[in-house]
């Protein structure tokens, strides 16, 4: 087990390595239109003096595999420059923003998981029923769904018109996190942000129950007098969620990075958000820092979700046929 | 009284293509104590039969459509799910083909050999823990103690095989179905678990209804042998009659298709000519009739019944038992009739 | 965001070539192409689909010949504006005065051009590599595969925003991101196919038979391999207009005027309590189109017996 923990992540460093060097390529001048010590003076004169400085201090004239060290180096060390708009520490910028996209997350996983694997266990255990006809279409449908306009929709039913229809007493919170920030503000976001996820999970879960349902060890639990219930709940669940929760798992990565759009459309100030407005005023700094943590957090998460799944299936907890 | 009497069931299952009459009027009995072996080729209702007496026939495609199991007086056809599910594992308990797959992989093996336990005797964790170390050694695995934590995958197939026969024994049922244990392990392992399954025989008493293919293990095993063809019961005898004086071609046929190790002049192989039928679509009169180098019109019309030809030996044949029946196809150096 | 596709496992074994020519429902069909099809016509849901796409596909494709003449010029700007749906404008008017309708017909352009495009892209490099990723295995293989886990290290839609930053927001840039965000799933994809297929026995008996390398991989393995694609990127056409949705909401992809139902929301966001309608139709396109594409990519995964693993 501990010979496949240290595998997986000799596997992950060089991938993270890849990334930024991806990232750092992004930097050299004349990749990306723009003149970076522009960026960096802004409004300020530039000056041939000014300019010989910054490129001093940036290490702009020194050879590229050099630069790349230095951008090495100031990364383990937790420095991610600063940002050329706000002249504030790219570590600082992140971290104001990352617990809002983090609990924005960990919303959705709720939604999903308590959702998701429900409507799958259900709708695997009544085939063919109404309930899983509803479940399998409305599935397809959630996955088809453009997230933003769902976002949009909550937005002007669960929000606008609600508050029309009620004269202003009941209605959902459309944009922000509210001030101080409360509970109301997350439920939005966080539908919104589940839904094509927890459509995912429903999926796989039913798919899985199925599976799991039509083996023999099935038949056994039967054989052996066990009721229904046990052999669902007890036999075939606990085989079927051994994928499941590894998707999530990984979904967990995914919304982190994905939420970009539903932060968008509620105002919500994640970091998703954060990098795009980034982009649009040629931030770079604060784009290539929001990037490289999210993907370094998101590489964590797997191996953590890797190593669950080993320590979840036993067939790869421990090893093979003793005589 | 018998311990288990089946009369005339008929299980069906119905698909796309038709109704698949999978058993079709078996009638038999099984006393304590002693080993009934069901035997014939795939398809031929063997693994259904055990299925229907554990009711495990898989409905609302799948039903019991006529007939009557009785174990020990008591109808079993007629009992409420609740009651089903009281006797499966405890009274009468089934082991499967195929160890690896019918042992869940997400369970300890002791779990599950305790599971019967917990359900049907109220035990509780430590004491089904206990009885489960106890069941190993009896199956002759041995550090019980350790293998009970272990997991399916960790186990060999001979020994998954004897942790599944401990599993069904934990309750100490009066019936074992054992379906094809044997066919999925090498030979060596098999000779083992046959011998394996005597023992405890003896020593529990119990009955035991051993479905086969092989008759290899019929002859090991068997008290009474059940043959069975198209979902029909062709022939039912006492062991040493069947393979002595069998009655039936289809049987004949089926010894003469083992290749013998002990006749020298070895002659050439005879096999059965053509293959099994359609359940769907079964040969009119006697289902064997297109393969069975004796048919006449007789047998293209009239679907031959049961009959009892003395000392419990039981053919479905028109012309079975006839002083000129003779069986054509011999193996050199082998008993004819 | 990914492309919408389900995770599973194996491939589908091919059969016996059947001697009949074509097969109508008397002779059932015994090659792996005919029973998908026989199969396929059975899935009402993914029959649905199908017509539906044809249906907006054809309206879309022959947009000039009846919107303007019916409706209107997409980017004309001579309405009233804000206008609710009526009989002349079934979708409304936007702030500048454009009919909503035809600008929701010709954005479906757009998006399907991106889709196909971007999917096409991903298909022709992911093959490519995963056939090489596959056929060769070691160094090429290793060199591959990291590639491609560099590219699923970043988060999707981040990674196309920043992609668009560089080269620049345009219809062009839109379908040639999307195209290159998306070859690293499909090359996996068809090299655990290949892998799975070159285990099976038949391969070995093929081999026996003193076919050549190449013969076994055109002739065996990829005809085998292939099914899980075709399943995999009829789902990532959808994946791909939901992508330019995003992107074209965002301002990343393409650029007003050019109709796209992706914009045409962007625009909406502001103007939902005064024309709600403007959010809902240009929406509702999307989710039908990508619906479209989902349920026949479902019922070729039935159909093909295909299983894959995510």
């Amino acid at each position: 087990m501990a010979k496949y923990i240290l595998r997986r992540i000799a596997q992950m460093i060089p991938v993270f390595l890849g990334v930024t060097l991806a990232l750092f390529v992004l930097r050299i001048p004349g990749v990306i239109p723009g003149d970076p010590i522009q960026l960096i003076v802004g409004e300020r004169e530039l000056t041939p003096a000014l300019r010989a400085e910054i490129e001093e201090e940036n290490h702009l004239n020194d050879p590229l595999v050099a630069q790349y060290y230095y951008y090495i180096r100031d990364l383990v060390h937790g420095d991610l420059g600063t940002s050329y708009q706000k002249n504030r520490e790219v570590v600082d910028i992140l971290f104001d923003k990352f617990p809002n996209t983090f609990r924005l997350a960990l919303a959705a996983i709720v939604v999903e998981i308590i959702i998701g694997i429900l409507a799958g266990i259900i709708s695997a255990v009544k085939q063919y029923s109404f309930w899983d006809v509803l479940v399998t279409v409305g599935t397809s449908v959630f996955v088809s769904v453009p997230v933003f306009w769902l976002g949009l929709l909550l937005q002007m039913f669960l929000g606008i018109k609600l508050k029309q229809w009620t004269g202003g007493s009941v209605f959902l919170p459309i944009s922000g996190m509210g001030n101080p920030p409360d509970f109301v503000h997350i439920i939005l976001p966080a539908i919104t942000l589940a839904s094509v996820s927890t459509a995912y999970v429903a999926r796989i879960m039913r798919s899985q129950m199925l599976e799991s349902m039509g083996q023999d060890y099935i038949r056994t639990a039967r054989a052996k007098g066990l009721t229904d219930r046990a052999v669902i709940f007890k036999h075939a669940l606990k085989n079927a969620l051994i994928p499941v929760v590894t998707y999530i798992g990984i979904d967990v990565g995914a919304l982190m990075g994905g939420a970009i759009l539903t932060e968008s459309v509620f105002s919500w100030p994640g970091v998703g958000r954060e990098i795009f407005l980034a982009v649009s005023q040629r931030d770079w700094p604060v784009v290539m820092g929001g990037v490289i943590v999210i993907v370094f957090i998101v590489m964590i998460v797997n191996l953590l979700v890797d190593i669950s799944y080993a320590a979840l299936d036993p067939r790869i907890r421990y090893g093979g046929a003793s005589e | 009284m018998a311990l288990l009497e089946v009369k005339n069931l008929k299980t069906q299952f119905t698909t796309r293509d038709g109704v698949v009459r999978a058993v079709d009027g078996a009638t038999f009995s099984l006393e304590s104590g002693k080993t009934l072996a069901i035997v014939g080729e795939s398809g031929s209702g063997k693994s259904v039969t055990a299925l229907s007496i554990m009711r495990l026939i898989a409905g609302p495609q799948g039903k019991i459509a006529e007939g009557e199991i009785t174990l020990a007086g008591v109808n079993i056809l007629g009992m409420s799910d609740a009651q089903v599910r009281a006797m499966r594992g405890d009274r009468i308990a089934m082991i499967f083909q195929d160890p690896m797959t019918s042992l869940n992989p997400v369970f300890r093996v002791g779990h599950q050999i305790g599971e019967s336990l917990r359900v049907h005797k109220g035990m509780n964790k430590r004491d089904a823990d206990a009885k489960a170390i106890e069941l190993l050694d009896l199956v002759g695995i041995p550090h019980a103690a350790e293998r009970v934590r272990d997991y399916p995958h960790q186990f060999s197939g001979g020994m998954r095989q004897r942790a599944m026969i401990a599993m069904a024994l934990a309750c100490e049922p009066d019936i074992l179905i054992a379906d094809e244990p044997t066919t999925a392990l090498d030979v060596t392992i098999q000779a083992q678990i046959l011998e394996l399954m005597m023992e405890l025989q003896k020593r529990t008493g119990a009955a035991i209804i051993m479905i086969t293919h092989d008759l290899g293990v019929v002859a090991e095993m068997a008290d009474d042998v059940l043959v069975m063809y198209a979902g029909k019961q062709i022939e039912y005898a006492p062991a040493d009659d069947l393979f002595y004086d069998p009655l039936h071609p289809y049987t004949w046929g089926l010894l003469d298709s083992l290749p013998r190790h002990d006749i020298v002049d070895k002659g050439t192989l005879c096999p059965i000519e053509g293959q099994p039928p359609s359940l769907i679509d079964v040969p009119s009169g006697c289902a064997f009739h297109p393969r069975c180098p004796y048919a006449q019109s007789r047998c293209t019309a009239e679907s031959p019944q049961l009959r009892d030809l003395g000392d419990g030996h039981r053919v479905a044949c028109h012309f079975a038992g006839e002083p000129d029946f003779l069986r054509r196809c011999m193996t050199p150096g082998g008993e004819g009739v | 965001m990914h492309p919408p596709t389900e995770p599973s496992e194996g491939t589908a074994p091919i059969q016996v070539e059947s001697t009949q020519p074509g097969g109508a429902a008397a002779r059932p069909s015994r090659t792996l192409w005919g029973d998908a099809i026989i199969r396929l016509r059975k899935n009402k849901l993914a029959i649905a689909g199908l017509i539906w796409l044809v249906i907006v596909v054809t309206a879309v494709l022959s947009a000039d010949l009846w919107v303007p003449k019916y409706f209107a010029n997409p980017i004309s700007t001579e309405f009233a504006s804000l206008e609710s749906p009526s009989a002349a404008h079934p979708f409304g008017t936007d702030r500048i005065g454009r009919d909503a309708f035809s600008r929701v017909v010709y954005g479906g352009r757009v998006s399907l051009a991106v889709g196909v495009l971007a999917v096409s892209i991903s298909v022709v490099i992911g093959l490519l590599l995963g056939t090489l990723a596959a056929y060769y295995g070691g160094f090429w293989d290793a060199m591959i595969m990291r590639t491609a886990d560099i590219f699923f290290a970043f988060p999707y839609t981040l990674f196309a925003i920043v992609l668009l930053a560089i080269l620049g927001p345009s219809f062009w840039n839109v379908f040639i991101a999307i195209g290159i965000l998306g070859w690293p799933s499909i090359a996996r994809v068809l090299r655990s196919s290949i892998l799975s297929v070159k285990e099976n026995e038949y391969v070995d008996a093929a081999h026996a038979m003193g076919a050549s390398n190449w013969r076994i991989m055109t002739r065996h393995i990829l005809p085998n391999a292939i099914a899980p694609i075709i399943v995999y990127g009829t789902m990532s056409v959808g994946g791909a207009i939901l992508t330019e949705a995003a992107l074209s909401f965002l301002g990343m992809g393409v650029q007003a005027p050019t109709p796209s139902w992706g914009v045409m929301l962007s625009e909406a966001k502001s103007l939902m309590v005064a024309a709600p309608w403007l959010t809902v139709y240009p929406g509702f396109a999307i989710l039908t189109t990508v619906l479209a594409f989902v349920l026949i990519g479902d019922g070729l995964r039935d159909a093909l017996d295909v299983k894959m693993k995510d």
